[in-house]
């Protein structure tokens, strides 16, 4: 677990990590034309406005596609599932996570999840999911 | 006013699993193959780009230094997420054609890193997007696209036997290429007990790594006449991503940055996917080669891989494919040997795996969100 990598927050992400470090799943949000932006960047995608706030979601999502590694990476022993989940907020809305309570087999597109999330050090917790 | 352009040479170093050579000796050796081709000398060359990616070859200034270039009036080095060892050549012939140098050499040389584990580092926090991916176990680009072609599957029953076929094919094509590392022939049964690398991909649907370099010298389609080989010429070479550059986060994982740049490709030249005698698509991972196929409008969105199964892409089929073996029987030389092995074909030099009467090829390179092709003409 001590040789996972952790993410280096920096002045456009650290409201992400604050924000799983209370448990919360928060994504950009443009305030002009309400699109989710995410990976978070300065400028909206859609409208290109600078106006831009951390808004919590549901959490709640599906696996849009997923990979099972039969090789180990650092902080991981194979075989382990990675998952793309599609949030239910926004077609397209989407972020790299495991599914911690089902083996990586049985993971399926289309499977329902939810957020939960996880400490992997002293600051830092992470948004995996589980399925509901 | 643009100026016909063509490939007048083409090259390569010694290609191996593990070279006791540097990659600047590989490199070098690879451009003086490509000129001695072209008959040209290194005091005729005038332009230079290449695409180091992320610090594995060496720049143009170490080449003009060590080849005795006198001068350069263009030069680029083309580094970041750029669609591999098709780059350099396409930049290098927008440059000859826009009157920005008359001789220009292009390469791309891999040596492989052995003493780093592939991703990222053990034990420190992680910079840039990267930071959403590598804390989740997600560090591998063959992780990344594993679960583009895994929406291919949902979405459109691509099935492991075809991917496996892509793997056979192209196999098939390397034992007739008498360059290519991997020469044995493979079965099904094969690649179905080639171990899993990350699902679907096993081992045999990765391209092969080896330490080498090819080279390509670009010059004018006026000047390439007078040259020691037949030219090839370009007739398009273009580039394309799309509104969500990214990984994760591109508009459908069923298509790539391919289609774009398809649409691009077709457009400006006036010609259409049926005109094509050979493809040789980027096959970093089998997938991607199904996905070119598909966006290319070579074959419908979503028969690649029924498409590829039936033969349609082996020597001696509708529209061979990776006549050299690709990267995954040839070697992985990042798409510099897919320009080579176009443009030997459309001069008619391939021996046994010649494919009959060859005059238009397309050449691609790039996978998911990046995208970049040739279209070569030879006979002209
Ligand atoms: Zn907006």
């Amino acid at each position: 677990m001590s040789d996972r990598p952790l993410p280096l927050p920096d002045p456009e992400t650290a409201f992400f990590w604050e924000a799983t470090a209370r448990r919360q799943l928060e994504i950009l949000r443009c305030q002009t034309c309400k699109t989710w932006v995410h990976y978070p960047k300065p400028s909206c995608w859609n409208c290109s406005s600078g106006d831009l706030k951390p808004e919590q979601v549901s959490g709640r999502g599906t696996v849009y596609s997923y990979t099972v590694t039969h090789q180990d990476v650092p902080g991981y022993t194979a075989p382990f599932a990675v998952v793309i989940v599609e949030l239910e907020e926004q077609a397209g809305l989407r972020m790299v996570s495991n599914v911690v309570d089902v083996p990586p087999e049985d993971v399926r597109i289309g499977m329902p999840v939810e957020v939960t999330f996880q400490p992997v050090a002293e600051d830092v917790w992470l948004p995996l999911f589980k399925k509901r | 006013m643009m100026r016909d352009v063509a490939i007048c040479g083409t090259g390569y170093s010694a290609i191996g699993r593990a070279l006791d050579t540097t990659v600047g000796a590989l490199t070098l050796d690879a451009c003086k193959a490509a000129l001695n081709e072209a008959g040209l000398t290194p005091k005729d060359v005038d332009g230079m780009a290449t695409y180091p990616a992320a610090g594995d070859s060496v720049p143009c200034f170490y080449v003009v230094e060590s080849l005795g270039i006198p001068r350069l009036d263009w030069f680029e080095d083309l580094f970041g997420w750029m669609p591999a060892g098709i780059t350099p050549v396409i930049a290098a012939a927008h440059a000859v054609a826009r009157g920005a140098c008359d001789v220009a050499i292009t390469f791309r040389s891999v040596k492989r890193n052995r003493e780093r584990p592939p991703g990222i580092g053990y034990g420190f926090r992680v910079p840039g997007d990267m930071q959403f991916r590598a804390p989740f176990g997600d560090p591998m680009t063959s992780q990344w696209l594993a679960m583009w072609a895994r929406r291919h599957m949902h979405t459109y029953g691509t099935t492991e036997e075809q991917l496996g076929s892509i793997a056979v094919t192209f196999r098939h094509h390397a034992t007739m290429n008498p360059d290519a590392p991997l020469r044995v022939p493979i079965t099904l049964d094969d690649y179905f007990a080639s171990r899993i690398v990350t699902t679907p991909f096993r081992l045999l649907d990765c391209d092969f790594p080896v330490d080498g370099a090819g080279a390509v010298v670009i010059t004018t389609l006026e000047r390439a006449r007078d040259l020691k080989t037949k030219p090839v010429k370009v007739l398009a070479g273009e580039f394309a991503t799309g509104p969500r550059p990214d990984w994760d986060q591109w508009e459908d994982l069923t298509f790539m940055a391919s289609k774009y740049c398809a649409e691009n490709l077709w457009r400006r030249s006036g010609l259409k996917p049926d005109d094509l005698d050979l493809a040789e698509l980027y096959d970093g991972f089998s997938w991607l080669a199904l996905c070119w196929l598909e966006d290319l409008g070579i074959c419908p969105k979503g028969e690649g891989g029924p498409f590829i199964a039936d033969g349609n892409v082996a020597i001696g089929g509708t529209i061979p494919a990776n006549t050299h073996g690709g990267s995954l029987s040839g070697g992985r030389l990042h798409a510099i040997s897919h320009v080579i092995e176009c443009a030997r074909q459309l001069r008619g030099e391939c021996g046994d795996r010649q494919v009959k009467d060859a005059r238009l090829g397309v050449v691609t390179a790039g996978g998911g969100l990046m995208a970049g092709a040739l279209l070569l003409e030879g006979n002209v």
